[in-house]
């Protein structure tokens, strides 16, 4: 059966709550997109430290300039992965490197359409994961990125096998339906 | 590393349509590369201090900002200029435009007749958007002259909403050229008005 995504708020709605001031709606803002911006900024700059500067500089400019943004224009997600891609790219210039089009470690050999296309899948997939909640979210990146069987998750988790089926089989359906509207 | 058995995550006791569902997400996940673990306590810390430094305004910046109010008067207002008050008993009003310390405020100052007798003026302050205070901190209303701030008006604090407070001054308006709410004496900016009167 599909699982009813939680009625969280929306990305544009807490960035229009962020263009008025509202500090609360920036501290959700940023914990569900401070790890896809952060990825996003340690693929393109390849270093950790420059991705920090990068993902604070995004977050700074998303303070200064959320009233800046139009929902009737895009949506809060796309608005907010523009200004991420922007500050990366400030920061990559800085160092007076070839930055804008720095390959994604998924597609080396793609085309800079088919690069910016991933770039914006995986921006996607990140932020899709950031709005699980952790117990599906977890058994979710265990399965996919760390090699661990289901087994070996319940294992290290310390919860029985069928948690782990449950919550697996739980989150991907809340992906479904957070992931619908994307394209593969 | 090996990649997971959809069949394995999934079981096998879903319809076809659900099962088709979960494959296209399955899919997408394979195509993604990992997020990081997890966000460096640094990150989170920097971010939390965004927005929360206080702005400093050096005595250069505030005396920019009373020129731009002066130049906005001459342009928009003229001098003298007596505004529409609703039919109520006060002569003029003048609005106060919010400054970078407080860029959601706003306000509006009602001047009253001049009492004869004493010679002071009746005010009427209306404000909303300021945050509120705490500590027995407060706000100023001031008149300032030529960026400086020369004649306090009367302190207050906010609430929710709009707050409306009464004073009264004994100043000759004409000689200024903007009021002003600070937070604190002497403080920066927080609403200003591009004329007096």
């Amino acid at each position: 059966m599909p699982v009813a995504v939680a009625t969280a708020e929306t990305d544009g709605r807490l960035i229009e709550r962020v263009g008025r001031g509202d500090r609360d709606a920036f501290d959700q803002l940023y914990k569900r997109f401070a790890r896809p911006v952060l990825a996003m900024a340690v693929r393109q700059l390849g270093d950790n430290g420059r991705a920090e500067d990068a993902a604070q500089e995004t977050f700074a400019a998303v303070w200064r300039s959320a009233r800046s943004y139009k929902a009737e224009r895009g949506s809060g997600s796309a608005w907010l992965y523009a200004v991420a891609r922007h500050a990366i790219i400030d920061r990559a210039r800085q160092r007076r490197e070839q930055a804008a089009e720095i390959p994604e470690e998924a597609s080396a050999d793609a085309t800079p359409a088919e690069r910016a296309e991933q770039s914006w899948l995986t921006w996607r997939v990140h932020s899709a994961l950031e709005q699980l909640p952790e117990r599906e979210r977890v058994v979710i990146e265990l399965a996919y990125w760390s090699g661990l069987s289901q087994t070996e998750i319940a294992s290290y988790l310390d919860v029985p096998l069928g948690t782990v089926k449950t919550r697996t089989r739980t989150g991907l359906a809340r992906l479904a339906g957070l992931l619908e509207e994307v394209r593969e | 590393m090996t990649d997971p058995d959809f069949r394995d995550l999934v079981g096998g006791d879903l319809p076809p349509e659900e099962i088709a569902r979960l494959e296209r997400v399955d899919r997408l996940l394979r195509a993604t590369p990992a997020p990081p673990a997890q966000v460096p306590a640094s990150l989170t810390d920097a971010v939390a201090r965004i927005g929360t430094e206080r702005r400093v305004w050096t005595p250069r910046r505030v005396a920019f900002a009373f020129a731009v109010a002066a130049v906005l008067a001459a342009v928009f207002f003229g001098v003298g200029r007596w505004t529409d008050t609703g039919g109520s008993h006060y002569r003029f009003a003048v609005p106060l435009e919010a400054t970078a310390s407080a860029p959601q405020a706003s306000g509006e100052i009602k001047v009253g007749d001049r009492d004869p007798k004493s010679g002071n003026w009746e005010l009427q302050l209306n404000v909303a958007g300021l945050p509120k205070l705490s500590g027995g901190d407060y706000y100023v209303l001031w008149l300032a002259k030529n960026g400086k701030y020369a004649g306090t008006c009367g302190t207050f604090n906010v609430g929710s909403g709009t707050t409306t407070v009464d004073m009264t001054v004994s100043y000759r308006l004409k000689n200024y050229d903007a009021w002003v709410v600070s937070r604190h004496e002497g403080g920066a900016p927080w609403l200003l008005s591009a004329r007096v009167s």
